[in-house]
């Protein structure tokens, strides 16, 4: 069960989008969620939803890995578009009782219904075909201008990346503490929620004792390699912009020229 | 109280591109009272096997049965197979939790159900007979050296009064010394209490040494499945298998190919002492007459 986890989603293929910069992939994503809020009217969503469906025959990941971010987010959608629909003042299609329907409601529902799937449906892109590791390189790249305010990026990055590298190892540990206290008669499974509860403790004590004990043991090792910071550090694999990613900012950009467009002329 | 395995496969996440062959077709029987080794290369099949033996894996093919029941049956309670069959995992130090080592032993016979006079009974029982000294016994585990909590780890398992006790590595990551008390402890639980054992190492010379059956695992199958020295006498498949025989047996096919009659078979020194001065005082009383 534990095997069937992958680390992060990142789904591997060779593709345009796997090969980019991540800060590309970044950028993009970022200006792509921008642009649903700029676009406003039906036409506008038919832009950005030719440019997200060619974005993902592009990246080559089949169509259902996409979706699936959705069932995440599918209880937030539900209630926002119940919201929507029967709180929205306007020409009343139907009521019952305080309940009304409006025209405007549902337009409005559905506005926000296709910005929320398109949101996570496009950053579900870059996530797919972006590892982990190289998201937060881009990020740590990205975000270097907010060194000269003293926010620790380089830190913060190599944080990130230490507890993505661990959730795997955690998980196995889990099952491994979890099956040595079930052959001592330990029950995870039955019981009310505090009987529950009661019965995590000798599985949280030993894993917590374990997360310390390799926290340790990887400080130790970094220093060990004189590892001291961001200060100085350079990269075995330094990121570099090539063709491709003129190309995906020179495409990314006429795209956002064109929800300007528009939203400037209201279409 | 044995075991017995009728043709079982595992499979690791089956019809998923991560789909992974762990077991084929193995049938193997544990019957009462036998300190069996069993042998294999890193990724062999040996640690999935074991867990198939209390049920915390269930085989994706063929029977597991105990007492000729098939364990996965209908109505069959595999939480008192698990208190019959005692498994005592790799690193097993890392299972402690409990406030003090009394209480950490007890834990198990707790959930067996024992009141907390009787667990404790147990639990003492078991922690003298891993050789824990009584000032030990309310001391945080974390505050014990590597082999004590290994010692009390083996006890919790222990202390529910298993028929059958299973141990995968118990002296990895020990001393040669505390290697040798802990098999030593071992064993005597074989001979003392009657219980079944089936060791789990990667060391034939710890085996070697006490063990009356030694099952060799390879790629997912039973190799062998011997009495020792017929085990050894395939020494070379063994090496090609990744594993080898006690370097006394490569000793004594060395001596018997340069011509000195010994018994090749010796798998202990002193046996093999035994027969070496023997076959040089046959020499010495060739060379007279």
């Amino acid at each position: 069960m534990i095997r069937d986890i992958t680390l992060g989603q990142y789904y591997p293929a060779k593709s345009v989008l796997h090969r980019l910069d991540p800060r590309t992939k970044f950028v993009g994503t970022l200006l792509f969620v921008i642009s649903l809020f700029l676009f406003h009217t039906f036409p506008g969503y038919g832009v950005a939803t030719v440019f997200l469906v060619s974005m993902i025959a592009l990246s080559k990941v089949p169509v259902s890995f996409m979706f699936k971010g959705l069932r995440a987010i599918f209880v937030i959608l539900l209630i926002t578009v119940a919201f929507n629909i029967f709180l929205t003042p306007g020409r009343v299609l139907w009521q019952l009782g305080f309940l009304k329907l409006t025209y405007e409601g549902l337009m409005q529902a559905g506005r926000m219904a296709i910005r929320l799937i398109y949101l996570v449906v496009g950053s579900s892109i870059m996530t797919l075909t972006t590892t982990p590791n190289q998201l937060t390189d881009g990020l740590e790249d990205l975000m270097r201008p907010l060194k000269r305010i003293r926010v620790p990026v380089h830190e913060i990055a190599m944080m990130m990346s230490i507890a993505l590298r661990f959730i795997p190892i955690l998980m196995e540990e889990t099952d491994k503490i979890m099956k040595a206290q079930i052959a001592r008669g330990a029950d995870f499974e039955t019981g009310n929620i505090f009987q529950k509860a009661k019965g995590l403790v000798p599985l949280l004590v030993p894993l917590f004792i374990s997360a310390f004990r390799r926290a340790n043991d990887l400080a130790m090792a970094m220093e060990a390699r004189c590892y001291h910071g961001g200060e100085g550090r350079t990269q075995m694999k330094p990121l570099c912009y090539r063709g491709r990613d003129f190309v995906a900012y020179g495409v990314t950009l006429v795209y956002l020229a064109v929800s300007v467009v528009f939203r400037v002329k209201g279409i | 109280m044995s075991i017995e395995l009728k043709n079982v496969s595992y499979l690791y996440s089956p019809g998923t591109a991560y789909e992974m062959r762990a077991l084929e077709n193995i049938n193997l029987t544990i019957p009462e009272h036998q300190f069996i080794g069993m042998i294999g290369h890193t990724g062999s099949g040996k640690s999935t096997l074991i867990q198939l033996f209390n049920g915390l894996l269930r085989p994706t093919g063929g029977e597991v049965c105990y007492n000729g029941e098939n364990i996965w049956g209908d109505g069959f309670s595999r939480k008192d197979l698990r208190s019959q069959v005692g498994l005592v995992f790799q690193y097993p130090e890392y299972q402690l939790f409990e406030v003090d080592v009394l209480q950490d032993v007890c834990f198990g016979p707790k959930n067996q159900g024992l009141s907390p006079k009787e667990a404790e009974k147990q639990a003492k029982r078991a922690l003298e007979h891993v050789g824990v000294p009584e000032e030990l016994f309310d001391k945080s585990p974390f505050e014990l050296s590597g082999g004590q909590k290994k010692r009390v780890a083996i006890a919790g398992v222990l202390a529910m009064d298993p028929k059958i006790l299973i141990l995968d590595e118990p002296t990895a990551g020990l001393d040669p010394a505390g290697r040798d008390e802990i098999l030593r402890q071992i064993a005597s639980l074989h001979e003392t209490r009657g219980i079944t054992i089936v060791l789990v190492s990667h060391s034939m010379e710890d085996i070697a040494r006490y063990v009356q059956r030694i099952v060799v695992m390879n790629q997912g199958q039973i190799a062998f499945d011997d009495i020792p020295k017929r085990v050894f006498s395939h020494y070379r498949e063994l090496e090609q298998m990744g594993l080898a025989a006690p370097e006394i047996t490569y000793v004594m096919h060395d001596l018997k190919s340069r011509g000195l009659d010994v018994d090749v078979e010796a798998i202990t020194v002193e046996e093999a002492k035994r027969s070496i001065l023997r076959a040089l005082k046959a020499v010495r009383e060739e060379v007279r007459t």
